[in-house]
């Protein structure tokens, strides 16, 4: 599903080189829950960017559903993206369109039928008990509800891997375990999900393997 | 996906508001100034095609020629180069003309002791004839027949109207191209602006693999609808000012330039515009796309 092999990523500012990434190797599975943890600034962010072909490392492969991500066009990252679903702290929502069109917004990008949007729409909300929102606006949300819109989102289009990025960063404890609860439903049925958090309380909970990021290196693999 | 995709261009456009309304009327009023310069100039294109036709040269001969020898006369004219054809006129055909020009002052002819009028041979210049050099050349040759007295006529001012056509379509092209290049500009302004105010959708679709063309076809949709409001607006000034004022000038236009009427454009050169305010809507909005790429 994944793998990462003697992966490397320096950012350069000016002539300051800053390594984000530096020698991290290791695989996932399909089917598996993996937490990506680590102190601010220890690179997990950078190394979901790549996974999900935002950014290039400057060394190494990362292969992503069986795909050199480094090797791809900008037409078949395109398609890769479609097989991979991505939350964020911030939900980032368009503030404009109802939850419902936000959701219906992806696939109707995705050129979608008219007739199937509704339903998987409807599905999807169902999945993260937002269903009774769908007509509201995102400033008459709660952060966790963005939260829930913004994961509704990433699986409408049914990915088979969920990148998950401080999603619980801006939420309270009851909200924290809601969001929780769903990416471990939505985990269930079938995607393989990599979440990355800095709470090492969140960690401790989830009871599943766990990447330990420092300074941009693999120091701990386990569970 | 494409009601989706002009969806969006349509939300887009109500984004950009004031910027996008300010396009709109820039691509009217240079749509405006072009369709209305090509209105006069396909006027006075109309006038100078009449009067080329109306072009005569006239060939007055020395002595009235005899029954026989009239035939073999209008033959060896009609073999010159540049003459497409010729009518003789006797001298009794030219008193009867002057009579019928005098009018009512026709009795003056009769207190003439003999007809003083010679006869002459109505030449029409082939088309390549009826230009100043053509003419001139044509001029030559007739006045070298050993018939001929005296010819008279000239294309010379057939061709100044032809000149003014052209300068009138160059000065249209002109404001024309100056007020488009400004659309153009402000077609590009406001894309710019629905850029900025897109990002998020943009990012959303970039994330969840769109493809480029779902991207960028709103941005280009938008572009070309500004230009088609434009466009129509523009025809709607123009089919507004011709039925306003065509039928004030057309008296003036009668007399001046020999044209029955005022001539709207025709529905090929209304498509046209239709055409070039897309085009020039779609490349404001291409281009603002290009410079963000760029960026």
């Amino acid at each position: 599903m994944i793998e990462l092999h003697r992966v490397s990523k320096v950012f350069s500012v000016g002539p300051v080189k800053v390594p984000a990434l530096t020698d991290v190797s290791f695989r996932i599975g399909k089917g598996e829950f993996v937490v990506l943890t680590g102190a601010s600034g220890a690179g997990k962010t950078t190394l979901l960017r790549l996974l999900y072909r935002d950014d290039l490392p400057s060394e190494g492969e990362v292969e992503v559903l069986g795909h050199e991500v480094g090797a791809l066009r900008r037409s078949q990252v395109a398609a890769l993206r479609r097989s991979i679903g991505v939350v964020f702290q911030d939900a980032k929502l368009l503030p404009a369109r109802t939850v419902y069109e936000n959701v219906a917004f992806v696939l109707r990008v995705l050129g979608t039928p008219r007739r199937e949007i509704t339903q998987r729409v409807f599905d999807a909300l169902r999945v993260v008990g937002i269903s009774a929102r769908a007509q509201a606006y995102p400033a008459q949300l709660s952060q966790g509800e963005a939260q829930r819109a913004s994961l509704a989102r990433a699986i409408v289009r049914k990915p088979s891997l969920l990148l998950a990025d401080e999603p619980t960063g801006n939420l309270d404890d009851a909200m924290e375990a809601e969001i929780i609860d769903v990416i471990k439903d939505i985990w269930a049925g079938g995607t393989t999900v990599v979440l990355a958090t800095h709470q090492a309380r969140l960690v401790q909970a989830l009871h599943r393997r766990t990447v330990t990021l420092e300074g941009g290196r693999v120091v701990k693999d386990e569970g | 996906m494409l009601v989706f995709l002009i969806g969006e261009a349509i939300r887009d456009l109500r984004r950009a508001g004031r910027v996008a309304v300010s396009a709109i009327v820039l691509i009217t009023l240079s749509l405006a100034a072009l369709g209305g310069f090509w209105l006069l100039s396909s006027n006075l294109a109309r006038a100078v095609a009449n009067w080329r036709e109306r072009v005569r040269i006239i060939v007055y001969l020395k002595r009235e020629p005899g029954a026989g020898e009239m035939q073999a006369l209008i033959d060896r004219v009609e073999s010159v180069p540049g003459v497409a054809g010729v009518v003789y006129i006797s001298k009794t055909d030219a008193l009867r003309s002057l009579r019928e020009v005098l009018g009512r002052d026709a009795s003056v002819v009769a207190q003439l002791p003999s007809n003083p009028l010679p006869a002459s041979l109505e030449v029409a210049p082939a088309a390549e004839a009826a230009t100043p050099e053509g003419a001139r050349a044509l001029l030559a040759r007739l006045q070298a027949l050993p018939e001929a007295d005296e010819v008279a006529g000239s294309a010379d001012w057939v061709e100044r109207l032809s000149q003014w056509q052209r300068l009138v379509t160059t000065i249209g092209l002109g404001i024309g191209a100056v007020l488009g290049l400004a659309a153009i500009l402000t077609v590009t302004t406001a894309t710019t602006l629905i850029l900025h105010a897109r990002r998020h959708e943009t990012e959303i679709m970039r994330l969840v693999g769109a493809p480029e063309s779902a991207i960028r076809l709103p941005l280009l949709l938008q572009g070309m609808m500004q230009g088609l409001v434009g466009a129509a607006l523009a025809l709607a000034v123009l089919v507004a000012t011709h039925e306003l004022v065509a039928p004030r000038l057309e008296p003036l236009v009668n007399i001046t330039l020999g044209l029955p009427h005022v001539a709207f454009l025709p529905p090929a050169s209304l498509v046209a515009l239709l055409v070039a305010g897309t085009l020039l809507g779609g490349l404001g909005g291409w281009l603002a796309r290009t410079r963000s790429d760029a960026r």
